[in-house]
């Protein structure tokens, strides 16, 4: 699976189409010819290297050798664990004891990680011989090893396996994109975030061009400059981006666009009807998955000119990709029958075999069902649904703490443990509240007093990533109670002007 | 009005809202210099500086801005 339609589609890109743009980074193009000689490159300084462990942890910049790298890894038949150099550093050692990473791949001009084994990948010595034969490796071997926010603390490693991740490619194209050289695909999402690994294969196994996202740019005014300046023709965006094009929509006419997909986070109906005016000629996707079960899983095709299902406001996720199968449970895990609300559960080829060394997460959120003589192994998504009458699948809300800050999954529980640490007894609670485009934003409450709100701040900037920074503290006395007598984060988010 | 004066009114503006009183504007300053200076303070960034200066931006000139120079540039030039 993965060999047939991902890696032999690329390896045909690099030679059918050497000469073309393989990369738009930061302005500047790399044709497949250049791609293929780094990952050669790589590929030789690993083969150097006496690999203890098969996670190869992958410093995440946004340059030629990071996507090479991936490649590299890949052909060596490893998987790659991404590290992002804006993540706090004892986040990114703790995920690398977690996978028993001991060999990073880093392009930094001066790599953090010291204390590691290291290939700098952007000084190697440049043969310019090409060599991108893979070697074999079983299905079931990792392809990459991502980290959601965990609700007591910890990051979760969800392993995706050369299976799930050809499974998926596969699926994808069956739903009717036709992508070739000629196309121009927009790659905006972090490489620590599986949507970009759909947004980088896309291009690199038809022979088109991504064009990435720097770092350290104000995103919404970025991806408008590259979908405009460089007529982008296929792109994934979370609606968040589009959300804050929203103001300037009467500016934006992107011609060009020929699909986009709608990806990370739910999509609200009104904002994507006027969006679809300013991509005239696209067709539009709704997408959505969770990273255990690969990226998407289910989608639903936008009408432009019609009714669109839509529940509270935001659009049906609509049905399954082929191979994968959805049913919606009850609390004693019966599957439900249409308009009854339950918890959504996916099963197939695309379902992660569990997460990275933790059985106790792994028993929570898998489950097997038998079917006559064959087991179907679920993945329990957190997300509350309903299938209407047609089995298109409408999204409720959760039934967690989980929530979505820019397209990025966060669990609130991890931020409140983090601030709990710092604040030493004092109670803390995390919550949503939108500002005034629409979008998501995190404040926390901190219950008695807090002398300095710096302090926490910078505290948390060293535990969590960027966008689990809440952008505003609020300090209470005394945190209101529910009926059951526990803290009531209703009361609190209504406290936020 | 004069680049010095635009200047000093955008400090007023980026020091209030990064709450940093410190802060001082370069032309070669960009978003990566200044902590929290994202997608979200942009947008409440380009709203103060439209009221500060009666204009309107367009987004072909926010994707301009790459630095506090630039962003002078085009104040000046909507002024």
């Amino acid at each position: 699976m993965f060999e047939k339609f991902i890696l032999q589609p690329f390896i045909e890109s690099t030679k059918q189409f050497e000469r073309s743009n393989a990369f738009c980074i930061n302005e500047k193009f790399y044709t497949y010819k250049e791609l293929a000689i780094s990952i050669s490159n790589i590929r030789r300084a690993l083969q150097n290297q006496n690999i203890r462990s098969k996670n190869i942890g992958l410093v995440v910049n946004d340059d030629l050798e990071t996507y090479a790298a991936i490649f590299a890894i890949w052909l060596e038949g490893y998987a790659y664990v991404p590290l992002h150099p804006q993540q706090p550093l004892e986040r990114s050692l703790k995920i690398m004891t977690q996978t028993d990473v001991d060999l990073i791949i880093d392009s930094s001009v001066k790599s953090k990680f010291t204390a590691n084994t290291v290939i700098n990948s952007f000084r190697l010595a440049t043969e310019e011989g090409v060599y991108l034969n893979p070697k074999s490796a079983p299905a079931d071997a990792l392809a990459y090893i991502i980290f959601t926010s965990g609700s007591t603390g910890e990051p979760k490693g969800v392993q995706i396996t050369r299976m799930n991740l050809g499974s998926f490619i596969k699926s994808f194209w069956e739903v009717g994109f036709h992508i070739d050289q000629n196309d121009r695909c927009l790659q905006c999402f972090d490489l620590t975030f599986d949507v970009s690994v759909q947004s980088y294969l896309v291009p690199l196994t038809r022979g088109a061009c991504a064009y990435t996202m720097p770092h350290n740019q104000i995103r919404y005014s970025h991806i408008y400059g590259l979908l405009e300046n460089h007529k982008i023709t296929f792109g994934a965006m979370a609606s968040s981006m589009i959300r804050y094009l929203r103001p300037y929509f009467n500016e934006i006419n992107i011609s060009s666009m020929r699909y986009n997909i709608l990806a990370a986070e739910a999509s609200p109906l009104d904002l994507i009807i006027e969006w679809s005016k300013c991509i005239p000629n696209a067709e539009i996707y709704d997408f959505y998955g969770p990273t255990e079960a690969t990226i998407y899983c289910t989608y639903s095709k936008f009408i432009k000119e019609g009714d669109n299902k839509h529940f509270n406001g935001m659009l049906s996720i609509g049905k399954p990709m082929n191979g994968i199968n959805a049913i919606i449970i009850d609390d004693e895990k019966r599957a439900l029958s249409k308009n009854q609300k339950g918890e959504l559960c996916v099963s197939g080829y695309q379902i992660t075999p569990g997460y990275w060394k933790n059985e106790e997460k792994n028993a929570e959120y898998f489950f097997e069902i038998k079917e006559g003589n064959t087991i179907k192994r679920f993945y329990k998504t957190g997300d509350l649904c309903y299938f209407d009458e047609d089995g298109d699948i409408m999204l409720a809300e959760r039934l967690d703490n989980q929530v979505k800050i820019q397209g990025y999954r966060v669990e609130l529980g991890e931020i409140e443990y983090h601030a709990k640490k710092f604040l030493a007894g004092q109670d803390a609670v995390a919550v949503t509240y939108s500002v005034k485009n629409g979008s998501n934003e995190i404040a926390l409450f901190v219950e008695g007093e807090l002398s300095n709100n710096y302090e926490l701040l910078e505290y948390l900037k060293i535990k969590i990533p960027p966008y689990m920074i809440p952008s505003k503290i609020i300090v209470k006395d005394k945190f209101p109670l529910n009926t059951s007598g526990k803290t009531d984060r209703i009361a609190l988010k209504n406290l936020i002007q | 009005m004069e680049r010095a004066e635009v200047l000093s009114k955008l400090t007023v503006i980026f020091r209030r809202l990064f709450s940093n009183d410190s802060l001082a504007l370069t032309n070669e300053l960009t978003a990566k210099d200044v902590g929290g200076w994202d997608s979200l303070s942009h947008m409440l960034l380009i709203t103060e500086i439209e009221s500060a200066f009666s204009i309107k931006f367009k987004l072909k000139d926010l994707n301009k801005m790459k630095n506090v120079g630039d962003m002078i540039d085009i104040i000046i030039a909507k002024l």
